[in-house]
This record gives structure tokens, C-alpha cells and sequence, in this order.
């Protein structure tokens, strides 16, 4: 292996040199390289497969008969999914992660440098790494399929785009399109992907290679797209350069706080990718990601990553059970929640009965449904037929019937118990003995409610997330009768709708609102007890919360706050006691957004802090709290409480928990959720803390507030 | 002559179930709609209540009169909408305004000669998605536009373009006129009027009490045992789903109806508005197979067919149609008119119902009890869709029949074009 890569961890099944790439030669003059790693599912750009490249390239450079090459995958919907995430987050140490992205752009530089015509035939996912493979050819061929998504998405993990993609892809697309594209991270579709000039053509499935091949050999033409005056205009108009620079920094800005540092990197080396000559393009690229990889925003971020992929990946089954393509699905209940998770099983391929008592209730989600449909649809997000299939998908009925064909029923009816059971009872009558009975409840125990229906181990918890378009992350609560299989396929149907699926031990609250409980429930007793509204919000948001804990209960709503401390209490003792002061807050006319009055106003515009805020503040106990302080209570409160879960196996792996915080409550990306916080915090630091916490007087002298603090065992390991 | 009866033998058919959209006034709550939804929307929710497999349909055929120039064969777009599987095949029928009824009477004709025993059948128009059509004038100005080459030849052709030219066609009056005698339908109707001396009073007596009957069978549910509510596209948030037919006029004075001005002929016609049918949009879905096969898919039948036929007559006095076509299927269902317990007999034109009225008893069938026909009211105001109306009729009249406990009923239409529809049913 080349002492370059030394730097570069190998993964664990790493095999023999030469094994991972094929170099065929149908015809004279013609190679084709396959990237064929045999430890690899999907080609990973890693270090046995780099290596490989090395010396691939070495042997085509010193073979003067070749006038065309082509790169391809093992199939055409399998090119390479990039850089090997595992291997890049192993690196701690600058130097050795400068060595290895200098390598590989050495042997990318070396691509381009071919005297042979050079043409890379993707498809399926060409995602960072395989893409800035494809950018050092002179031609790029991709598949025309649904399948096919193209793109530089490093910045979505905290680094650049480091193997040539920042100042190539602007080379060829111009600054603009390559800021976008490097800044969004957006994978492209192939019909995209061809419009913005990313690739040089489309070809279908069995015409990929061989028309990669006559395009190398120069039997077929290909037009390249050019840039015309623009290029002068923009790309090398250093007034218009800065211009767009000032203007797309103060977007990141104002998008990233500051908190993501590959943005402004990524900025600054595509406005530059012109000036740049070869050698100076390797540096900075190599500088940068040396800096950024190493990082710790990176490791968040991919850590993320994975704990998503794993997510989705669980999802997906076993080899001894794959989920069955659910087709016909049920929702009981037109609420708020119900209707919308109705919408989108509908816009998702499932034909689903919408049921409610109430007719005005299901017209009001048909209503939204409609409307959400067509506004895709003018955005372009859906074609016409598909928004129409997507509307015919969802039917309604004041009664429950038309769901014999059931798969799976979603119930998101009352929060009571006598209620959901007699439902769902109802409901096991006419469905098929294989349906999945799902419960979105966000209080109740999911084993509670099996109890009654009809071969409990289907039925399971689906706890959906307000608003359910918008939010990313759905709990799988597994009963203590729910099966494996149901799991799977409940969690596959999740991740269909568009939602990472985390499984969730049935207990009080699950997860999110369990450790929301204690933290909402603290920002309210540091209000109460002197500290200013607008403090303990800004002070959260420059953690890096998205919003506020007092914005978050307005959004929540105060009642539904007090219902969920309320069942919180019952099921965890006084460390979960509400505040009181919140009942002095809240009446039915002040419940947060939903009457536009909460502890903000909200009107038309932006929401503002109400004027009387001071008149429930009864103490000033906590009045003096240093800004970290208060930080402190308000994050170890909820820190605590993830240790109790961990220790109770909440979630099977810190790393889920992790997950769930990121994508649940929008808990900083950067920090990569709230354990591993606490990991970089050390956690003797973080049990140092939480002691002093208990030691303030207002803490010992508060109904359970001593209870609350108390450091988790698990904290102590 | 066209024309089947059950006692001649052979699997007894069943309409086994059905449902309808309310009937909307054009341009109104279903201005935004169009046939494949609406009627996509009526199969899906016949499949979801009787719960039958979609996958044993032999065929989904749909009565339409003016298909959408963007869904052809409207049939098996509404079939693919509604999520029927594809090896189910579709079609699309008309018989003008017959057309709802004409699919149920081909799907009977295909389970009779055992092509198939599971039918959908649908009726479905949406009037207000009619187009405008380019006059010729237009048209041949594009057809030239196109062939054009030169930028002279293009100047010279716009600067021949007249406002005139823009004088859309509309393909409501177009579709109303009968091209073989040019007559409107309005007029088909005088022309029965003062064949049997019927009087404007007469006329708009009749309509007052198409209102009063539909009004009472909105305000005690009757209707509504027959109507699914329908979200129509384009509702805004805040908006209601349709529930009733919306061109029933509560507690309308006769002054209102003696006011209106004759449409057809002026100034001494007797046809109004307010005395013919309303232009409406509507979806009417009706399960068609046999009695064996009902019962075993778990389904209790609204109402078997005893006999139905089909005749042609003088398509200027095309009003009179029910009269031929009933006499035929009476004959086949060895009935007489005074055994019929109720009758739809389509209302496009008040004179023209009573014109049949007079000619049943003219020609010797016997006199109708007012109270048995129509009596929950009629097209002049419920409307009338036009490929829909035919299948709203047997779906209408089979849930009267269960509703009051009677035992036959007779379904019939005028035909533009001059032809006259029939069905017999009975209770099984």
C-alpha cells in the first residue's frame, strides 16, 4: 500500500492490492476502469481502493497506445458513494489528513493530466468524492434514472469539497451555480444535473458504457456547455465575485451563526478557483479540509450521519425479514396531527383512509392536503400526475369502514386511554390479523393501549412530531408485545414518509418530550425566580438551540405542556414536578400560539415578548445566575435525564439517543446531540456541575429540585 | 330497438351497490374539478365501502359525454385514479344524455353473455370544464401561422388576424344542438308543448314542485343516503366539503319562476330556465354484477333489473323518448305501467315531462299518480349532468324503492338525438 495513505485507517476486511479495480480493454485503444472493491457493497473511495487507483493510473500513463479511457462502476447504478466517512473521521492528526488529501489530488490531477480522452459513465449516487473523480475527466456520462443524484455535499459534514471539487466544479458550472451547489449540498437528479451542465449527457441504463466508450474513442460528439460571456462577466469579473461573495456570506451568516465553519471556506475557495493555479489549489484544499476533518464541528456532524444511516439502515431489515411495500394505510383521527400524517402517507404511495367523527375535521385535512399537494406541484417538487395520484390516494369517512385491506392503522385520537382502547379495538375487528396497529400517542403506554386488541405483538407506537411535515424524526415505541417484524416494518414505513425512525423503549414521555420535560420545565423556574424571558432564550440560542425554551412552549402550547409535565410527574415522581408558575401563565386565552398569546405576542410579524412578563416573576432566587450558570441548568437538567435513559435502555445506543436530540428538538447538529455534548464536555466535569448545581439554595429548598440534580450513575462510569 | 328482460332467463343482475357526488351547479363548487378526479373519487369510496378486492373487476365503464380533450378514454383514467389494479381494463360509453345509464346496460350486456360478472359503472360530467373553442377563422389562421416560413409571409398573416376572429365556439350550445336538424333542445321541448297543449303554468307548477320534493328529501336525509360529501379541488382553507346538491331553491315563490322570460323561443315560448334542468357537474359510481356473486362478496343488492330497452324516434321531439323505450321495456318485464310502484323519468324540460305524461295516457299505458313520479324531485333541481343523470336515476330510484318498501320502479330518459331510455328494477 502507498506510504501516502498511512494516515488513511483501512477498514476492517481491507483486501489484497490490485483487488479493487477492474481495468478492462474491450477494444484497441480503449480501457475501461471498474471500480470493483470486493469488501464493498457500494465502492467507497478508502484507502485500499485509492491505492489501487495510484497504480492504475500509474500503468494507463505509461501506455502510449491508449486513446481513450472510460471509469465506470459495477453497474450503472453503482458508481461510488464517495469518501470513505469512516476513515475520515478516524484522522485526529492535521498533518497526516493534509498528506492523504494531497495524495488523492495527486492522483486525480494525473486523471486530468492523461493524454487519452477520459470519460466517466455514473449513476446511481455520485455523492463528493466520486463526483470530484468524474470532475478530472474530460467527459462526464450519467445515467438517466430516478436513481441517479449528484452532487458535493461535504459542507452538510462540516468539511469542503477537498479533492478538486471546490475549484472544478466552478471551473466547469461558474461560481454561481458552484456556490449553491457546494453550500446546499444538495444531491442533483440526472435531468438537473445535465441542465446546470454538472454532466455532459444522459444515457439509459444499457447505453451507459458503451456510449461512455464511443465518446472517449470519438465516435459520438458531445457538446459541452459553455458559459459564454458570463464567464467574463462573473466568474472573472473580480467586482462581480465580490459582490456575490458579501452577499452569499451574509446569507451563511445569518443561516449558520457562525457555528459551521466549512461554509465560509467553501466561500472563499470557489470565488478563488480561477486565480488558483494547480499547485495553490492543492494546498488550500488540502489546508482546509486538514483543518475542518479534524474538527470537531466534522466529527459531530458525521457522527450524525451515521447514527442516521444505521437508523435507515435498520429500516431496512434483515436478511431473514425485509419489510413488506405497505400499500393501503389507515388514520384514526383528523386533528392536527392525524390529518397531516394522513397527508403525507397519502403523498407517499399509500392509499389511506383518513376517519374521523367529524366530517368538518376530515374537510379541514383534505383541505391541507390539497393545498400542500399543489404548492409542490408549483414549486415544481411534484409532477402534475403524481400531485393528482397523491390527492385520489386519500379518501375519508365519518365511520369506521373501507379498511378491511388495511396494512397498517395509525390512531391519533383523544390522549385517553378508555378512548384509544375502544377504538383501536373497534378497529382490530375489520382489519386483517397481520395489520399493524400503530398508536401516535405522545403519553400513554403503548403496551397500555395493546392491551384488549387482538395479537398485541402488532401493535406499536408511531410518535410523530408537530408539525409532521416539517419534523425529521419519528419515535418506533416498541411495546412489551410488539415484535420485531412489526418494528422493522413500522420503522421502514417511517423512513418511506420521509422520517429517520429511532426505537424508543415504551416508557413515560419515550424520549424527546421525557428529556424536553425537565429542561422546558427549568427555563420556566429561572423565570419565575428573576431571570429575564429574553435572557434564558438568547442564551439558548447562542447555544445553539433553534429557538428559545419560552418560544418552544408558546409553540407547543401551554396547556399541552402542562398535560405532558403533568403525566411526566406520575410516571417519574417530584424530579419531574412542574413549576407552578406556569398555571399563574397560562388561561385559555394565553396557551401560547395557537391563541397568539403566550410569553410572546404573536401577531403578523415577528413574535415579541409580552410587556407583563415581570408580574409572574414571584422570586429572585436565581436573579444573580452567572450566563453559564444558567446555561448549565438548563442543558444538564435535560443531560441528567438522557443518563437516566441510557441507563434504563431508553434507546439502545447512545449514539440513537444522540439522534433523536438532533433531529427531535433540533439540539445543536454541531454538538452532535446531547451526550456526546456531555462527552466533550468530560464528564466528571459535567458531575462536578451538576453537584454544585445541588448545592444553590434555591435547588435544595424546590420540591424535587435536589431529586432532578442528583448526578445519573451513568454520568459516573 | 334495443332491449333485455330477466324473464327470458340467464343470471339475474344486481345493482349492488352505488354512490354519487352531490350534483353541483356549473361553475360553481366543482368549477375546478375534472371528470377523472370526480369520478376517481366515487370508485375509490364504492370500493372502500363494499370492500370488495379491486383486483376481481372485470371492467370499469364510464358514461361521459363531453370527455376531457385531456383524458381520453376518461374510463380508464378514472380506473388507474381510483386505484384499481391495471390488468383491469376500461372503457368509455355515451349515449348522449343517457350515457350514465348506457354503461350500466353494456356492463349488463357483457355479464349476459358471460364476458365478466364484477362491474364498475360510472356516470361522470363536469359541464364547467366545457371549452371555448377557436371559430374557424382562428384555426386556419394558426394552420397558416404554422406553415409560414418567411417573416413577410408572418407579417402579412397578422396583419389579416380581426378581433373577430376571437369569437370563441361554445361547446355547451354546440353539444346541446342536434346537428341533424339544427334544433336546440329547448326547442324539441316547445315543439312537445304546443303538441299537447301544455301551458306555461303547467310548466312552472311542475318546477316549483321538483324544488318542494328535492327540498324535502335534502332536509330528511333521504338524498343524503345516496351522496358522499366531496371535497372539490381549489376548496380553500377554512372551506366546507359539499354535502347536498346546491341547485335546489328552498321555498321559492311560482312569481319568480312566472317571471322568467321564455329562453328558447321569444317571445311566446313557454321554456325558461326556470322550468328545464340545470347545467351541473356530478360522479355517480354503481356496482354492477349478479345476484350469486353479490352474495358471495358479502353484498345485500339495492335492487335487481327486470328488463331495460333502448328506441329511437324523432329526434325533434326527442322528449318523448321515455315513451317509447318504457312501453318496450314494460312489454319485456310483462308489466303494466299501474304495477310500477315509482318513476324517474329525467326532467330536462318540464313541458317535456308532462308531454310524457299525456302520451303514456294517449297512448293507452295508463295514468300516472303524479306523487309516484319523480319524487324526490328532479333534474330542474338537482340539475343534470348529463353522463352522469343516467346512473343517478338507478341509483335515485333503487334507494327509493328500499327506503318506501315497494317493489318496482322504472328509470328513463330523453335522449338528444331522439332515443329514449328504460330499466325496470325490482326488489329482490
Amino acid at each position: 500500500m502507498t506510504e501516502f495513505l498511512n494516515g488513511f485507517p483501512k477498514p476492517k476486511n481491507c483486501p489484497q492490492p490490485g483487488a479493487c479495480i477492474r481495468v478492462e480493454r474491450p477494444e484497441d485503444g480503449l480501457a475501461i476502469v471498474v471500480l470493483d472493491p470486493p469488501h464493498r457493497s457500494l465502492a467507497v473511495l478508502d484507502a485500499p481502493l485509492l491505492s489501487d487507483l495510484d497504480s492504475v493510473v500509474k500503468d494507463l500513463e505509461n501506455d502510449s497506445s491508449l486513446k481513450a479511457i472510460v471509469f465506470a462502476g459495477r453497474t450503472p447504478t453503482q458508481f461510488a458513494a464517495g469518501a470513505d466517512l469512516d476513515g475520515i473521521s478516524a484522522i485526529t492528526d492535521k498533518s497526516e489528513a493534509h498528506q492523504v488529501v494531497k495524495f488523492v489530488h495527486g492522483i486525480f490531477r494525473r486523471i486530468e493530466k492523461l493524454k487519452a480522452t477520459t470519460v466517466a459513465a455514473v449513476g446511481g449516487a455520485v455523492p463528493g468524492g466520486a463526483y470530484e473523480l468524474s470532475l478530472s475527466c474530460d467527459y462526464i456520462i450519467a445515467l438517466n434514472d430516478p436513481k441517479t443524484r449528484i452532487g458535493l455535499p461535504e459542507t452538510q459534514l462540516g468539511i469542503i469539497p477537498g479533492w478538486g471539487g471546490s475549484h472544478r466544479l466552478p471551473k466547469r458550472i461558474g461560481i454561481p451555480s458552484a456556490l449553491d451547489a457546494i453550500l446546499s449540498g444538495r444531491l442533483f437528479n440526472a435531468k438537473t444535473a445535465f441542465k446546470r451542465g454538472m454532466v455532459d449527457r444522459l444515457a439509459h441504463e444499457d447505453q451507459l458504457v458503451p456510449i461512455a466508450c464511443d465518446v472517449a474513442m470519438g465516435r459520438l460528439k458531445v457538446h459541452k456547455k459553455e458559459r459564454g460571456i458570463s464567464k467574463y462577466l462573473i466568474d472573472r469579473n473580480p467586482i462581480a465575485r465580490l459582490i456575490i461573495g458579501s452577499q452569499v456570506s451574509k446569507m451563511i451568516r445569518a443561516k449558520t451563526k457562525g457555528r459551521y465553519p466549512a461554509h465560509p471556506i467553501a466561500i472563499k475557495l470557489v470565488l478563488n478557483a480561477f486565480s488558483a493555479n494547480a499547485h495553490e489549489m492543492v494546498e488550500r484544499e488540502a489546508k482546509a479540509v486538514a483543518d475542518l476533518a479534524t474538527g470537531d464541528v466534522c466529527k459531530s456532524l458525521v457522527s450524525i450521519f451515521f447514527a442516521s444511516e444505521a437508523a435507515k439502515k435498520f429500516a431496512r431489515g434483515t436478511k431473514e425479514f425485509k419489510p413488506r411495500k405497505l400499500e393501503h394505510a389507515a388514520e384514526i383521527g383528523a386533528g392536527v396531527m392525524g390529518g397531516a400524517i394522513a397527508s403525507v402517507l397519502a403523498e407517499k404511495g399509500l392509499n389511506t383512509r383518513l376517519i374521523d367523527l367529524s366530517r368538518d375535521a376530515l374537510d379541514a385535512a383534505v383541505i391541507d392536503h390539497q393545498q400542500a399537494i399543489s404548492k409542490k406541484q408549483k414549486r415544481r417538487r411534484l409532477k402534475p400526475h403524481l400531485a393528482d395520484a397523491a390527492i385520489d390516494r386519500l379518501t375519508t369517512s365519518d365511520q369506521i369502514n373501507g379498511i378491511n385491506n388495511a396494512e397498517i392503522v395509525i390512531e391519533a385520537v383523544a390522549e385517553r386511554l378508555d378512548i384509544k382502547q375502544q377504538v383501536l379495538q373497534q378497529v382490530a375487528e375489520q382489519v386483517p390479523d397481520d395489520c399493524i396497529i400503530a398508536t401516535n400517542t405522545s403519553s400513554l403506554s403503548v403496551t397500555a393501549i395493546a392491551e384488549g386488541v387482538r395479537n398485541p405483538e402488532r401493535v406499536v407506537g408511531m410518535h410523530f412530531f408537530n408539525p409532521v411535515r416539517k419534523m425529521p424524526l419519528v419515535e418506533i415505541i416498541r411495546g412489551e408485545h410488539t415484535s420485531e417484524e412489526v418494528l422493522i416494518e413500522t420503522a421502514a414505513l417511517a423512513a418511506r414518509m420521509g422520517k429517520t425512525p429511532v426505537i424508543v423503549k415504551d416508557v413515560a414521555g419515550f424520549l424527546v418530550n421525557r428529556l424536553l420535560g425537565p429542561y422546558l420545565d427549568e427555563a420556566m423556574r429561572l423565570f419565575v425566580e428573576g431571570v429575564d424571558a429574553k435572557r434564558i432564550d438568547e442564551l439558548m440560542l447562542k447555544f445553539g438551540m433553534p429557538m428559545g425554551p419560552l418560544r418552544l412552549l408558546d409553540e407547543v402550547g401551554l396547556d399541552i405542556a402542562l398535560h405532558a409535565s403533568a403525566s411526566l410527574e406520575e410516571a417519574y415522581g417530584v424530579r419531574m414536578t412542574p413549576c407552578p408558575g406556569i398555571n399563574a401563565l397560562a388561561n385559555d386565552d394565553r396557551l401560547g400560539v395557537k391563541t397568539k398569546r403566550g410569553f410572546y405576542e404573536h401577531g403578523k410579524g415577528k413574535a415579541t415578548l409580552c410587556d407583563d412578563l415581570s408580574t409572574f416573576q414571584t422570586g429572585n432566587a436565581c436573579k444573580n445566575l452567572s450566563d453559564s450558570d444558567i446555561v448549565d441548568r438548563l442543558i444538564l437538567s435535560m443531560a441528567n435525564e438522557a443518563a437516566r435513559c441510557m441507563e434504563e435502555g431508553v434507546t439502545a445506543t447512545q449514539q440513537e439517543l444522540d439522534l433523536a436530540t438532533v433531529f427531535g428538538m433540533g439540539f445543536a447538529p454541531f454538538h452532535g446531540g446531547l451526550l456526546r455534548w456531555t462527552d466533550k464536555q468530560n464528564k466528571t466535569e459535567i458531575v462536578k456541575r451538576l453537584e454544585k448545581i445541588i448545592l444553590s439554595p434555591d435547588i435544595i429548598e424546590r420540591n424535587g429540585g435536589i431529586e432532578k440534580f442528583t448526578v445519573s450513575s451513568w454520568l459516573m462510569r | 330497438m334495443t332491449s333485455y328482460s330477466q324473464l327470458d332467463g340467464g343470471p339475474q343482475l344486481v345493482l349492488a351497490a352505488g354512490i354519487r357526488t352531490p350534483m353541483a351547479r356549473a361553475g360553481g363548487m366543482f368549477a375546478k374539478e375534472n371528470v377523472a378526479h370526480l369520478g376517481a373519487v366515487t370508485t375509490r369510496e364504492l370500493i372502500a365501502q363494499t370492500g370488495i378486492d379491486p383486483a376481481i373487476i372485470n371492467e370499469v365503464i364510464t358514461g361521459c359525454v363531453g370527455q376531457p380533450f385531456d383524458q381520453a378514454n376518461v374510463s380508464r383514467v378514472i380506473g388507474l385514479r381510483a386505484g384499481i389494479p391495471q390488468h383491469v381494463p376500461a372503457r368509455t360509453v355515451a349515449r348522449n344524455c343517457a350515457s350514465g345509464m348506457e354503461a350500466i346496460t353494456t356492463a349488463a350486456s357483457n355479464i349476459l353473455s358471460n364476458m365478466g360478472d364484477v362491474y364498475i359503472c360510472n356516470g361522470v360530467e363536469i359541464m364547467s370544464s366545457y371549452p371555448l373553442l377557436f371559430g374557424d377563422k382562428m384555426t386556419e389562421f394558426f394552420t397558416e401561422l404554422m406553415k409560414a416560413k418567411s417573416g413577410m409571409r408572418r407579417l402579412k398573416l397578422f396583419s389579416s388576424l380581426r378581433l373577430s376572429f376571437l369569437k370563441p365556439k361554445i361547446a355547451l350550445l354546440g353539444g346541446l344542438t342536434d346537428p341533424t336538424n339544427g334544433m336546440i333542445m329547448g326547442k324539441t321541448a316547445e315543439l312537445i308543448a304546443r303538441d299537447f297543449q301544455i301551458t306555461r303554468e303547467e310548466c312552472d307548477a311542475y318546477a316549483l314542485e321538483s324544488h318542494r320534493r328535492a327540498q324535502v328529501a335534502r332536509d330528511n336525509k333521504r338524498l343524503a343516503k345516496e351522496i358522499m360529501p366531496v371535497v372539490a379541488l381549489g376548496t380553500k382553507r377554512g372551506g366546507k366539503s359539499m354535502r347536498n346538491d346546491d341547485g335546489i331553491r328552498d321555498d321559492m315563490p311560482i312569481e319568480k319562476l312566472a317571471k322568467m322570460k321564455p329562453y328558447f323561443e321569444k317571445p311566446d315560448g313557454i321554456v325558461t330556465i326556470g322550468n328545464a334542468c340545470g347545467i351541473t357537474d356530478a360522479a355517480v359510481s354503481l356496482l354492477l354484477t349478479t345476484k350469486e356473486r353479490a352474495e358471495s362478496l358479502g353484498l345485500s343488492p339495492l335492487a335487481g333489473i327486470r328488463s331495460f330497452a333502448w328506441e329511437g324516434m324523432d329526434p325533434s321531439r326527442m322528449g318523448l323518448g321515455p315513451v317509447y323505450s318504457s312501453d318496450t321495456a314494460l312489454k319485456k318485464a310483462q308489466l303494466e305501467l299501474s304495477d310500477i310502484d315509482f318513476i324517474e323519468l329525467n326532467e330536462a324540460f318540464a313541458a317535456q315531462v308532462i308531454g310524457c305524461v299525456r302520451a303514456f295516457e294517449k297512448q293507452g299505458m295508463g295514468e300516472i299518480n303524479m306523487d309516484t313520479l319523480n319524487p324526490n324531485g328532479g333534474a330542474i333541481a338537482l340539475g343534470h349532468p348529463v353522463g352522469a343523470t343516467g346512473a343517478r336515476l338507478l341509483l335515485t330510484l333503487a334507494h327509493q324503492l328500499i327506503e318506501s318498501d315497494k317493489q318496482f320502479g322504472l328509470a328513463t330518459l330523453c335522449i338528444g338525438g331522439g332515443q329514449g331510455g328504460s330499466v325496470i328494477l325490482e326488489r329482490l
